[in-house]
């Protein structure tokens, strides 16, 4: 039987099943579906069973591309403005924070650690430490809306949740742009290399074109089938052109969905539209991602479960201090960081862009490292954030009952 | 203006992008397919405008981007993106059988019998006699004996007769015509498919009968092979159709992605067994719309050309990229007679199996330009012959490139026009093109 039926009689097994099974598991147990299609991927991978060879993986790298470039794009139709004017600053302020205080801790602290380890220079080991700790900040969305749902809640500590996961993706994609621009092998136009500035204004120019060439291909268009197209069509050419020369699709296509969402009247279409597709090429992405994994020799772990310690430290402490500093633990309490450390797709998609990319320091190590980490926190994200939601909305209830009603809190808003 | 807007947009996008690529061809085919995508369909766009077929737009683009003229889609990307077009001939293959119901193959099966008979019978014919009268300037049959010229002047004619289902399908679906026309025309074109194969595999068995091969190691085609071939193909594609209805009966979700395996498990099942994949696929389909229920296959098939909207439009694309434009004018000489005599056997024996089978006039005047197309099926079979006969067969598929370029842009051009005097357009071309726009 080739690779390529059996694959497809696999995924499309598995991700029907996940309809059926895993969302009946998802309600029941608070169960995150996606780690498992990443264990599928390693065990059918060129380094367990082979029924993936390096060929067939290889052969799909258009579609894990394509892949990244929706994902960012999901992303970017989150940043929706008018919306976004309506939460209150402290909520970002937090958000930026904690994020900052993510990427800032987790990668100064690999930086030392790769150094030593592998016997490199910091500035060597500062490529591979910058996009751990851009995978670090990233956060799953997954576990809030699952938890957010069983709880039936939408309250403060959600709003808070939903959009430090926001923040915590922007940053991540951002930052890891960024990279992709500093450390871009030279390419010599007009008799210079380009600078790490013109390529980010590449990469943003890319999600720009892309933006105003959707607007000027639907025109005044509201069938959904066109629109879909225009929209299949963007991501394509936004995400194929980045990863051509070498930058990221996922800031370019964040760039090109967040303009999308603030200027088309089609909204709730293109919403729908993306949502649509990025389940199954999020799934296509898990069982690739676990395939194109390569084991290292032991000097991985040490930093891997150091990478989890310290970006699990991050996420609690980083936000509990930023929420005292801002005096907002009465409100969220000391433990809503423990609601971040979900990770699931997202993480992945940037690993994986850094394995893409020419050039990169030590990637399968930083792969290695992502798949641990939403190996171990995607399946139990939502029950995290139901721990922490749990009693913050109790309390919360319990302060808004009758005055004869149990007292409240010491502390209790 | 907008439409001039968004072509300069990405042309000069791809100007600048295309020097800062790093060399990766997979990141190169995706780029290529974004780009064809937006500029094929605005192309198309373009076309539509002039009350042209799209699919013509598609063509032309290809064409004008591709290796013959500006190059932006290189011949490498035409390569990378193979799998495109043959993903895009599978949904296409399965749509078309979804179209066909058995009420209306019982209705219309003997007007269709008796057409297609007339005119693949005097098209080969007379395409045969022309290429024979005419030996002398046809690069493959000069100073041949007589066996070899009968020989390749059949071979020649029996995949010069074939028509184009994909063309056909796309510009029903562009303009939702659903008139005795295009149930008629479709019909023909769909089962020239399994008949123009059988004929091949005749008319190659008898060519190598008159003239054999010089390579020592090729495979003889055998009657087996080519009944397991066809009568396979019939009996997966019955199996895969009867496991689809299942699929709609009880699951029925995720039709996007459904749509997408299925052709792609179709095809990759069909190569396996050695079956002809456009009849497994056309037949999956065919019984899939048949024992589904009802609305359950226009939900496949609505998925099905949602998700397709993009691939077709790159596939016509491509085939125009491909397109032997120069070969064209390199021997035009040539096949501007061959485009005509074959058109000519076309509608004589459309209008001879329209008498016969008693079809309303109309309909019989008017079948035979919605037959002028040609497909890809026809390349594959003029591969065949350049590899039991490499020597000849390369001029072979030359001139047959040559002639192929000619009908598959005066084709869907000649069809539309072949809708709109049949009444078949219209209301139903307002409330469609939109719907159905990207293909």
């Amino acid at each position: 039987m080739s690779s390529t039926l059996l694959l497809v009689l696999v995924a499309a097994s598995a991700y029907l099943a996940a309809h059926v099974v895993f969302g009946w598991l998802g309600r029941k147990y608070l169960v995150v579906s996606g780690a498992e299609y990443l264990v599928l991927g390693i065990v059918l991978g060129p380094h367990v069973t082979r029924v993936l060879t390096p060929e067939v993986v290889d052969s799909f790298a258009p579609i894990t591309t394509l892949a990244l470039g929706w994902m960012g794009a999901a992303v970017g139709m989150r940043m929706y403005l008018p919306d976004l004017v309506k939460v209150p600053g402290v909520t970002f302020r937090l958000a930026l924070a904690e994020s900052a205080l993510t990427f800032l801790l987790v990668g100064g602290t690999e930086m030392i650690v790769l150094a030593w380890l592998y016997e490199i220079s910091l500035f060597q080991a500062a490529l591979p430490a910058a996009a751990l700790a851009g995978i670090a900040t990233a956060s799953s969305s997954a576990g809030v809306e699952l938890a957010a749902t069983r709880l039936n809640e939408r309250g403060v500590e959600v709003t808070q949740l939903g959009v430090s996961v926001l923040v915590n993706a922007i940053v991540a994609v951002v930052s890891f742009g960024l990279l992709a621009s500093i450390w871009h092998r030279p390419v010599m136009v007009n008799d210079r290399p380009l600078t790490a500035t013109e390529w980010m204004t590449i990469t943003l120019g890319m999600g720009v074109i892309g933006g105003v060439l959707f607007h000027l291909f639907v025109g005044d268009e509201r069938e959904s089938d066109r629109i879909f197209v225009s929209l299949a069509g963007g991501v394509i050419l936004v995400s194929g052109a980045a990863a051509f020369a070498g930058l990221s699709p996922l800031l370019a296509a964040l760039v090109f969905g967040a303009i999308l969402v603030n200027t088309s009247r089609n909204r709730a279409e293109l919403a729908t539209s993306i949502a649509h597709v990025e389940r199954p090429l999020y799934f296509v992405l898990l069982v690739f991602a676990g395939a194109a994994w390569q084991p290292g020799n032991s000097a991985w772990i040490l930093p891997v479960v150091l990478f989890l310690a310290i970006r699990a430290l991050a996420k609690v402490g980083g936000a509990r201090l930023v929420t005292r500093i801002n005096g907002m633990l009465p409100v969220l309490g000391p433990d809503w960081g423990r609601g971040l450390l979900g990770q699931g797709g997202l993480a992945l998609a940037i690993a994986l862009n850094y394995v893409y990319q020419d050039g990169g320091t030590l990637p399968y190590f930083v792969f290695t490292a992502s798949i641990a980490s939403v190996l171990l926190t995607d399946l139990m994200s939502a029950r995290l954030v139901q721990s922490v939601l749990a009693p913050l909305i109790e309390r919360r209830h319990a302060l808004l009952r009758p005055a004869d009603g149990p007292p409240a809190p010491d502390g209790g808003p | 203006m907008r439409r001039i807007i968004i072509l300069a947009l990405l042309l000069e996008g791809m100007r600048l992008v295309l020097p800062l690529g790093t060399g990766s061809s997979s990141a190169h085919s995706l780029l290529t397919f974004g780009f064809l995508i937006l500029a094929a369909y605005t192309s198309g766009e373009v076309a539509d405008s002039f009350r042209m077929p799209r699919i013509v737009g598609y063509l032309v683009a290809g064409v004008l981007f591709g290796p013959s003229a500006l190059n932006i889609v290189t011949v490498e990307a035409t390569n990378e993106l193979a799998p495109v077009s043959s993903l895009a001939i599978a949904l296409i293959a399965f749509l078309a059988g979804a179209e066909l119901r058995w009420s209306e193959l019982r209705e219309r099966g003997r007007a269709i019998t008796l057409i297609l008979t007339s005119e693949l019978g005097i098209t080969f014919v007379a395409l045969s006699a022309l290429l024979i009268g005419l030996r002398n300037y046809v690069p493959f049959l000069q100073s041949a004996p007589t066996p070899t010229m009968i020989g390749f002047s059949l071979l020649f004619a029996s995949i010069a007769v074939v028509h184009s289902p994909a063309v056909t399908m796309a510009l029903l679906t562009e303009t939702g015509a659903r008139g005795p026309v295009a149930r008629t025309t479709l019909g023909v074109v769909l089962v020239s498919d399994v008949v123009v194969i059988m004929l091949f595999s005749a008319v190659l068995a008898l060519a190598r009968a008159l003239v054999p091969p010089n390579t020592g190691d090729v495979a003889a085609i055998s009657l087996g092979s080519v009944v397991w071939e066809l009568g396979g193909a019939v009996v997966v594609g019955t199996v895969l159709g009867a496991a689809v209805a299942l699929y709609l009966r009880f699951v029925k979700r995720e039709l996007m992605l459904f749509a997408v395996l299925v052709t792609f498990f179709g095809s990759e099942i069909a190569r396996l067994v050695h079956v002809e994949t456009l009849l497994t696929l056309l037949t999956a389909g065919f019984v899939m719309e048949n024992i589904s229920r009802d609305g359950d296959g226009d939900a496949l098939r609505h998925a099905m050309e949602r998700s397709g909207a993009p691939v077709f439009v790159v596939f016509f694309a491509l085939a125009g990229a491909a397109m032997a434009v120069t070969e064209v004018v390199a021997i035009w000489p040539l096949v501007i007679p061959i485009v005509l005599v074959r058109a000519a056997g076309i509608w004589t024996g459309c209008r001879i199996g329209g008498r016969w089978a008693r079809v309303p006039a109309k309909t019989g005047n008017l079948v035979w330009m919605g037959l002028i197309s040609q497909a890809g099926v026809a390349i594959g079979l003029a591969t065949v012959i350049a590899e039991v006969y490499p020597t000849r067969g390369a001029p072979i598929r030359t001139l047959f490139l040559a002639t192929l370029a000619v009908n598959q842009i005066a084709g869907p051009i000649l069809f539309r026009m072949a809708l709109a005097r049949g009444g078949e357009l219209g209301e139903e071309e307002t409330a469609t093109t939109t719907a159905v726009a990207s293909t």
